[in-house]
């Protein structure tokens, strides 16, 4: 019994199972978030799957060509200095309506968006290493016309 | 000699466990202790055996979309990693944990409190892996996750650090009780049972005990480095930096091969005391069993390659771990000669663990075989990852495994409860499984070689394998109705079954000179041995007596002789294995989620293995620590 | 067994042998190497099993004249000490057979043939195969994916990689598999004979949708394969009537796809320069179609749950637009 007890007390500081919750399948019609306390945020920016899945299409989307490690000023995401505010919906808008002629609310689907989102919000609780050793295992995915073929 | 009351009353009240809930959380017998493994080992298979049901449902019809990928995948990797880390070596462990003293005409194993703490731990692995099920975060990645899909990149969250965390804990429990094992055949035997007088059980046991633990530092190595490139960013598998994925390979596997034959060995020595005594004469070939478990035992370190065929090795490299893997189908088929050489020159006897016996030799061999054909490193190109292999390792786990180990369930069972299995339904639980087991595996091996890969959640229409498929769902099925008959024999017997006395088989080692179900104390006196087959030698067991009633003794004899030497004070039931299995837990379950869980655990187990040995001595009376008149 | 059920076997085994993804149907050197080592390997093991379960069988049921005790064994194991040496012998010979054949095998597999080989690059992907041409004309490598033609008689060498985890390169009816493995490059030849279509599926479990990565084999004339060629290295031309089409793919799609001769580059999934001529949709996962494209595109999270396509909301005039503009890319 102390054993269960014990044992249930560590599993449930997981805050929940629906961080670890992966769903796969037919996805419904999206819409943009209605400000920062729309209910739908909180499936995403603390669903490690969700989060994961924004970080590889910010490397597909191409993001990552300008949004690296080392670039200063505002290009820099994980320094949590968000010119725009930081909440989910500000972000949202940031990365869909504030990027000039990439417009990417028009080309990037609202489901990708959310998870987009997600994954640049929780950037600045990654450690450098973390984020490193990320890149290390994405290195030989596709990015762009510069990629010369798998490592 | 027959103990008086006076001697049986005494024993009773030294070897006594408390009552009720206190007595089951401390207890140091071994018996109830591998009682526990069994049943939970038992109701495992059960889970995992649903959960092959329900792939096998799944994979019936072409493009069935009644699973999804995701539970599919989470269900073949709770399926393995279940029957694999939680039943199949536990169980082994467990019997071993059981009979070795019984076998032995001691009281106890050598360190009784690492016994129970192995349990507990054990338990603690399989609560981490199925809570987590419970809540959703099945690992999903097989039963091997290899890296980098198991990596930071590709599979985010805890699933797999939660796989590997399981292992860690079953690892651990295996290796507190191998060395308990280990030391208990060496050093505690009866007088007169030299080493050239072991029954091969023990020989088994011995082995397999030895190969955990020199195996299993491999993968808790190979684990530990996983969790670290998850958590703390190490690049031990990761290519762009240095790292090399097929380190993870060659680690698990080097772990990986000796466990196959470490869950193997000990059924080698179920059938060999069971074939003994249902041929009614001693063991054939001896020497030659016992060679041919040491000999695998040596060899299945050398053969890990051949799961890594397909990666891309230099071939004359390939080619050794070709010839290795066939090898140990030398000593394997000899094991089978001197079986059925005993039958051949014996009396058969067809009670139930002798027909498993039957089922074991007939299908053991069919997966040697196919083990045979993937051995090789050319043909293994083709046949690796399909479900050719699925049917392999079934054939020689189950084959090879199972079927001795419900022969075996039979075989004692009279000893654990003083009843009698019934036969008829035992009888109807062998064809049900053993019949239903080659229906739904043999179209396996076709099915592999018509092209199906293995791990797909659903296959095309048109491929040809739907037929195939079905015969193995059903027969699948027809197994699990033979579980559940099988199970339901084992409960109704044990309260209304045939009283057995202490020998129903005629057994010819020592377990069955004890009453049945038998004491706490398992002997009133040391037994004295002169051959291998004592129960069966002329006149009355030879005694010896010597050993302490009145308080836990056991007798330590010398190792290649077994000569008494000196008499070992023997542990009594103590809580504290349990609860450095608490703290050994939480600092387990801790370091799935920050590393900082490691020093900070540390300072629990050091307290709990401070009270574990605290010593009970006396004060000294004399010199700078004497005791104040 | 009776008749019957002999006959059923036969036929169920009869099924597989037509197959397009057998071991079992060689139509290349490789795998008719394998072939013969199989069909090795079954006569042996298959001897050897009957001899253990004829020994199983006359052990048990043979008449015993007395009843046996423990003294009476000594005549019967000194025959049955020579058994053993007989039976070490049988396993030994039976074994020596095998590896000197598996030997033998492994060596034609890997024999060198690839002074005049034509050169391919594959390239495993969560859940798809990007497969690159040698041009033998010019210095470039010639893109596709998904669908691997060969010429038959002819070695091909491909060289094998992976973008992210572990898959398995299998093509059962021309060769053995191996491994796609992050940071190693391998290599595998193939020299088809027969000419046809196979199939060829990720063998080594790489995530949600290893079960649909699989990818179509053209083997074809030597003469067939050079034209094939030829029009993959073309760059694709866009019709008057699809220009609203490619207007949509530009907007959508172009961010992870390429079609070389537009402005679409992108490299994260497959390349559809030629999509149209391919025999099947989403690595083997649906036929190739209008319809299945467009329905692809629809939703590809109900046909391949858990692919990184993401569903793309498009209206309807757009969606059939982009459909039609595909289905002309041949």
């Amino acid at each position: 019994m102390a054993r269960v007890a014990t044992v249930l007390l560590f599993v449930a500081c997981l805050c929940g199972c629906s961080n670890e919750a992966r769903y796969v399948g037919p996805t419904m019609p999206q819409t943009p978030p209605a400000g920062d306390g729309d209910p739908r945020i909180a499936s995403y920016q603390s669903n490690l799957y969700q989060v994961s899945q924004g970080g590889r299409y910010f490397a597909w989307y191409g993001c990552s060509g300008c949004h690296a490690d080392d670039v200063a000023g505002v290009r820099n995401l994980p320094d949590s200095l968000w010119r725009h505010g930081g909440g989910f919906a500000q972000v949202y808008g940031s990365i869909a309506d504030r990027h000039g002629a990439l417009s990417f609310g028009k080309r990037i689907p609202v489901e990708q968006l959310w998870q987009l989102t997600a994954y640049v919000r929780d950037l600045p609780h990654h450690t450098p290493e973390k984020r490193r050793r990320l890149e290390v295992d994405q290195k030989a995915e596709a990015v762009g016309p510069a990629w010369t073929g798998p490592q | 000699m027959t103990p008086d009351q006076r001697r049986i009353d005494q024993l009773d009240a030294t070897w006594h466990d408390a009552p009720g809930l206190w007595g089951f959380l401390t207890t140091v017998d071994h018996k109830r202790i591998a009682a526990r493994y069994i049943v939970t080992a038992l109701l495992l298979m059960f889970l995992a055996g649903m959960l092959a049901l329900d792939m096998r449902w799944q994979l019936s019809v072409p493009e069935n979309t009644r699973m999804s990928p995701q539970l599919f995948n989470e269900s073949f990797s709770l399926h393995g990693s279940t029957m694999l880390f939680l039943v199949s070596v536990p169980v082994m462990e467990a019997m071993a944990i059981w009979l070795v003293p019984l076998m032995l005409g001691t009281r106890n194993l050598a360190f009784p409190r690492l016994g129970a703490f192995s349990f507990w731990l054990y338990l603690g692995g399989v609560l981490t892996l199925w809570i987590a099920h419970a809540l959703d975060i099945t690992p999903d990645l097989g039963w091997f996750e290899y890296p980098p899909l198991s990596g930071p990149s590709y599979s985010p969250g805890h699933r797999a650090d939660i796989w590997a965390q399981m292992i860690t804990f079953t690892e651990v429990a295996a290796l507190a009780a191998s060395v308990n094992v280990a030391a208990t055949i060496l050093k505690m035997r009866p007088p007169g049972m030299t080493l050239a007088r072991m029954p091969v059980f023990l020989w088994a046991m011995l082995v397999s005990s030895i190969m955990t633990i020199l195996s299993m530092p491999a993968i808790m190595l190979v684990t530990s480095m996983l969790i670290a490139d998850r958590m703390v960013s190490t690049h031990f598998f990761a290519p762009a930096s240095g790292g090399d994925v097929l380190l993870f390979q060659h680690l698990f596997w080097f772990f990986g091969h000796p466990e196959v034959y470490i869950i193997f060995i000990p059924a080698t020595g179920f059938v060999s005391s069971i074939v003994e005594t249902f041929s009614r004469r001693p063991l054939f070939g001896h020497s030659v069993l016992v060679l041919a478990i040491m000999a695998i035992g040596s060899l299945a370190f050398g053969l890990w390659v051949h799961h890594m065929f397909a990666v891309g090795l230099p071939r004359l490299g390939n080619d050794f771990y070709t010839a290795a893997s066939m090898a140990i189908a030398v000593p394997a088929g000899l094991q089978i000669f001197c079986w059925i050489a005993t039958m051949w020159s014996g009396r058969p006897w067809l009670a139930t663990p002798m027909l498993w016996m039957l089922g074991f030799v007939s299908t053991f061999v069919i997966g040697g075989l196919s083990g045979v054909m993937t051995a090789s490193a050319a043909l293994d190109l083709q046949l690796t990852d399909t479900y050719f292999i699925v049917a392999h390792l079934h054939y020689v786990l189950v084959g090879g495994a199972m079927f001795p180990l419900f022969g075996a369930f039979c075989y004692w069972y009279p000893k654990a409860t003083g009843r009698l299995m019934s036969e008829a339904w035992g009888k109807l639980a062998f064809v049900l499984i053993v019949g239903g087991f080659n229906l739904g595996f043999f179209p396996m091996h076709f099915l592999g070689l018509m092209g199906m890969p293995r791990r797909v959640y659903t296959y095309p229409e048109g491929m040809g394998w739907d037929l195939l498929n079905q015969v193995a769902t059903a027969g699948s099925a027809i197994t699990v109705m033979g579980g559940l008959v099988f199970v339901a024999n084992a409960l109704v017997s044990y309260w209304r079954g045939r009283p057995s006395g202490p020998n129903p088989w005629h057994g010819s080692t020592l377990e069955w000179a004890v009453p049945a179900p038998t004491p706490s104390w398992n002997f009133a006196y040391t037994p004295v041995v002169s051959s291998l087959t004592p129960m069966w030698d002329e006149g009355p067991l030879k005694v010896v007596d010597g050993i302490a009633i009145e308080r836990r003794e056991v007798l330590v004899t010398t190792v290649t002789d077994a000569a008494p030497i000196y008499r070992q004070k023997s542990a009594g039931p103590s809580i504290w294995p349990l609860v450095s299995a608490l703290a050994v837990t939480a600092m387990f379950l801790g370091s799935i989620f920050t590393p900082w869980a490691i020093p900070i655990g540390a300072v629990p187990i050091g307290a709990a293995l401070t009270g574990w040995f605290w010593p009970e001595r006396g004060r000294a009376k004399t010199g700078p620590f004497a005791v104040r008149a | 067994m009776n008749s019957r059920s002999m006959a059923l076997l036969g036929m169920v085994l009869l099924a597989g042998c037509s197959g397009v993804q057998s071991p079992l149907v060689p139509s290349g050197d490789q795998a008719g190497a394998l072939h013969n080592l199989f069909w090795l390997m079954v006569v042996v093991c298959g001897g050897i099993y009957l001899l253990v379960i004829a020994g199983l069988a006359w052990g048990l049921m043979r008449v015993r004249r007395q009843s046996a005790t423990t003294s009476d064994h000594t005549a019967s194991d000194k025959r049955l000490d020579k058994g053993v040496w007989v039976a070490a012998a049988v396993i030994v010979a039976g074994l020596t057979v095998l590896i000197v054949g598996s030997f033998l095998a492994d060596r034609a597999l890997f024999a060198t043939r690839g002074q005049s080989a034509m050169m391919v690059r594959v390239t495993g992907y969560q859940w798809w195969w990007r497969i690159e041409y040698r041009d033998p004309a010019g210095n470039r490598w010639i893109e596709t994916a998904n669908e691997l033609h060969l010429p038959a008689g002819r070695t091909t060498r491909v060289q094998l990689g992976s973008a992210d985890v572990i898959h398995s390169f299998w093509v059962p009816n021309v060769a053995g598999k191996l491994d796609l493995i992050p940071g190693r490059r391998n290599q595998l030849d193939l020299t088809p004979r027969r000419e046809g279509w196979f199939r060829g599926q990720c063998a080594e479990f790489c995530g949600t949708q290893h079960a649909h990565m699989a990818f179509d084999v053209k083997v074809e004339s030597p003469a067939t394969f050079d034209a094939w060629l030829a029009g993959q290295g073309r760059n694709a031309t866009t019709p008057a009537a699809s220009e609203r089409g490619q207007g949509v793919f530009a907007q959508n799609c172009a961010a992870c796809h390429g079609i070389r001769g537009t402005l679409a580059y992108g490299r994260a999934g497959p390349d559809l320069t030629h999509i149209a001529s391919r025999r099947s949709i989403a690595a083997g996962t649906l036929p190739m179609s209008r319809g299945g494209l467009q329905g692809w595109i629809a939703q590809p999270q109900a046909l391949k749950p858990g692919t990184a396509m993401p569903t793309i909301p498009l209206s309807a005039a757009d969606a059939n637009a982009v459909a039609q503009y595909l289905a002309g890319l041949k």
